[in-house]
């Protein structure tokens, strides 16, 4: 009995070449000391099952709330769709009726204006606060959380305070004009088509700069400093080497945040819809604000129209992500 | 094995029990789904919640599950469940979508309710090519409410109709300026109709009820000279700064609170929904207790074909699902809330008017006398039963929701480019 579990307890193992094993793999000792006991359960040799397994769940969940609906929206598009009632192809009916809307055209006019300004904007900010917070200003902790606490607000909260900011009558931007004497420069900024777009582009840069800065003030602090030393050394101006050193080596990430935040204004709604519904007479109007008036405000049930615009806009900013991220290709890698 | 056989009786008998009596509760149990607006409108939400539960008593086995919803979301919700050949027993809808009817998604309520208990312009409201598709619960007026010793302060004084003329309308806006006060309420942050109140009104009462119909209806030509007559009335009134400055972000609410209380205007034209926020106490954004609301005619326009007409709006209404299984029983439930003492009891608690026919002179409690003038003042008006924007839809629905309602009041365009926009979305 005790010889017996002796024997168990101590397999007997071929003489095995050490060279044989790789860098990958157990030794062929713990290779079937392992496999002794396994055998029959699991290959691990094609680990099929525990992919599928592991992919599952958030592919079922991409597959039904993005995928799905991105081709069903492509196909509603070529569709008539009404209630209880079979679709009906259409083709390419509701994309030539494009064409042919001024209110999209608008639309389209005003939501490039913001993608194509507001990034800009905010960059151009992002970077001059992350330099000073960089630079250790007086007071940087605190306007690092200053600057920052806008993205934590909510589009909604956002919307109604500027609506009272921009108020005419008692509004902070008026009440100061007036204070300072320049009370013909008071006026209904979000009632007025020449100013209403303007101060909405202000507020989404209010907004989303401090975002930037704190990304950008990263990126900074992970510059190597023998780099800027040396451009020091070299007696290399303040502004050469932010020129010349320093903005090279964040550019990635500088191009990481405009194609971010040109997605966002592409896409832009929530902060229309509170503040100014797109008017007054569509100065504001978006394509995500006239695909959702198309959908649910015009007392119709015609939501395949919206379909097409939605999947043109689909395309657009693709070509946009696409055509920026050619742009800001960078010829040589920088090394340091 | 005996024994065995006796258990595997048992468990048979036990399931086949357990089976018959879950058939039978099923059977039982029938749920009406209403799917409804006001989720946060205590009042009306206390009203149908009270309504469910009376039909539940009365009717055993049935159940009425209620689910609130913001009317933007609830919108959003139908359309894709309906679209889906989905959605509840009942719903609310208002009388302005008519794309309900129109891809026959609505049971005809012709017979399943008392009509005689409902007011004729209401069921007017929800007549559709024969048959009559809605609840009329919610219904209101466009008024011009004043605030009465404002009015005395300024020594102005109120015709015997209650209803100033063009010229003395447009006098008492300028004076009233002249003064540091605004003359009228108004604002449009947050609602696509209210600033279109001021010019509405003018064009039904110019037009009179036919040919206003055939404007929203886009059969008459906004070029008509009629139209620019009225147009121009209107503008005199917004170019004597007849509204606030801040017009554009105005939201409703803000409006209220504007007239009664900071910085107070002159007069207030608003739906007859008011008191549903003015009556609240002052710290809910209610009227200060002192304050003395009084209630005028929107004023009568030179040559108006109609100068006694008025647009009345029925708002929140409830349907039944044309492709439930219990359309009759919906149908049941809703002729349950069609009577006099439930339009007096909606009058009373949600301080709004109803399509249901109600008795204001039974009305008690604090602002009885208010119901009462209420009446007194639309006692002889005749009514256009819907607002534009319920009328129109698709552009000419948007062209109007941004030029009449926003731009025009705002004195961004002149009659001509209303004109021309107006002509162009038709």
């Amino acid at each position: 009995m005790r010889e017996a579990a002796s024997t168990i307890s101590k397999p007997v193992l071929p003489p095995v070449d050490p060279s044989e094993w790789t860098s990958t793999s157990m030794s062929p000792v713990h290779a079937s000391a392992m496999k002794a006991p396994m055998q029959g359960s699991r290959d691990l040799s094609r680990p099929m099952g525990a992919i599928v397994g592991f992919l599952l769940p958030a592919l079922t969940i991409y597959v039904a709330f993005t995928a799905y609906p991105v081709v069903r929206t492509l196909y509603n598009s070529l569709q008539h769709v009404r209630p209880a009632r079979s679709d009906v192809y259409v083709g390419l009916e509701n994309y030539i009726g494009l064409w042919g809307d001024e209110f999209f055209w608008k639309a389209v006019t005003n939501t490039l204006a913001w993608a194509a300004t507001a990034p800009v904007f905010e960059q151009m900010l992002a970077i001059l606060l992350a330099l000073a917070l960089y630079a250790r200003i007086p007071g940087a902790r605190f306007f690092r959380i200053m600057w920052f606490t806008p993205v934590l607000m909510s589009f909604v909260v956002v919307g109604i305070i500027w609506m009272w900011i921009f108020n005419y009558d008692w509004g902070v931007v008026n009440s100061l004009l007036r204070g300072v004497g320049l009370d013909g420069w008071a006026r209904s900024w979000l009632g007025d088509p020449t100013t209403a777009l303007p101060a909405l582009i202000f507020v989404t840069t209010w907004m989303w700069t401090g975002f930037n800065m704190v990304v950008l003030l990263a990126a900074l602090h992970s510059l190597p400093s023998e780099v800027l030393e040396a451009a020091e050394l070299d007696n290399c101006s303040w502004m050469k080497k932010l020129w010349f050193v320093i903005i090279p080596l964040i550019r990635p990430t500088i191009m990481n945040l405009v194609v971010l935040s040109f997605v966002g204004k592409m896409k832009v709604f929530d902060l229309v819809w509170i503040m100014t519904k797109g008017g007054p007479l569509w100065s504001t109007e978006t394509v995500s604000t006239y695909v959702y008036k198309r959908a649910f405000e015009w007392n119709t049930f015609d939501l395949v129209y919206p379909c097409a615009i939605a999947s043109v806009w689909f395309f657009i900013v693709l070509a946009g992500v696409l055509l920026l991220s050619i742009l800001f290709r960078q010829r040589g890698k920088l090394e340091y | 094995m005996r024994k065995a056989n006796r258990w595997g009786k048992w468990i048979v008998f036990a399931v086949a029990a357990m089976f018959v009596f879950s058939a039978t509760a099923a059977r039982a149990q029938t749920v009406l789904t209403l799917w409804s607006h006001w989720a946060d409108h205590d009042s009306k939400r206390a009203f149908v919640e009270g309504a469910a539960r009376t039909f539940e008593k009365a009717n055993s086995g049935v159940t009425v599950k209620v689910s609130w919803y913001e009317k933007q979301a609830l919108h959003a919700a139908l359309k894709t469940a309906l679209l889906a050949g989905q959605g509840p027993d009942i719903f609310y809808a208002e009388p302005n979508q008519s794309e309900y009817v129109e891809n026959n998604l609505l049971y005809d309520l012709s017979k399943a309710l008392n009509w005689n208990n409902i007011e004729p312009w209401a069921k007017l409201g929800w007549t559709y090519k024969g048959g009559v598709y809605g609840l009329p619960l919610e219904a209101w007026t466009v008024e011009m409410y004043y605030n009465k010793k404002m009015l005395a302060d300024l020594g102005i004084k109120l015709p015997a109709g209650m209803q100033f003329s063009q010229a003395e309308f447009l006098d008492v806006v300028k004076k009233t300026r002249a003064a540091g006060i605004t003359p009228i309420s108004l604002g449009v942050g947050d609602r696509d109709f209210p600033g279109a109140f001021l010019t509405h009104e003018a064009l039904l009462k110019k037009l009179g009820y036919d040919d206003y119909d055939k404007l929203l209806h886009g059969t008459l030509s906004w070029s008509d000279p009629r139209v620019r007559e009225a147009l121009v009335s209107v503008k005199q009134v917004i170019d004597a700064q007849g509204l606030p400055s801040s017009f554009s972000t105005l939201k409703l609410g803000e409006s209220h609170f504007y007239f009664h209380t900071k910085p107070g205007s002159l007069m207030f034209l608003m739906g007859s929904f008011y008191p549903s926020r003015a009556f609240n106490p002052p710290d809910k954004g209610g009227q200060p207790p002192d304050f003395q609301l009084g209630l005028m005619h929107y004023p009568a326009v030179d040559k108006g074909a109609c100068n006694e007409c008025k647009t009345i709006t029925i708002g929140g209404s409830y349907v039944v699902n044309a492709s439930s299984k219990n359309a009759a029983l919906a149908g049941k439930f809703l002729n349950s809330m069609a009577t006099p003492e439930m339009g007096n009891k909606w009058l009373e608690d949600v301080l709004v008017q109803t399509g249901i026919k109600a008795d204001p002179a039974k009305i008690s409690g604090p602002y009885a006398g208010y119901f009462r003038e209420l009446a007194q003042i639309n006692d002889k008006c005749k009514f256009y039963p819907e607002r534009p924007v319920g009328v129109m839809t698709g552009k000419a629905k948007e062209v109007f929701t941004q030029v009449i309602n926003n731009a025009f009041p705002a004195g961004l365009l002149t009659v001509d480019q209303v004109i021309e926009k107006m002509n162009a979305a038709k």
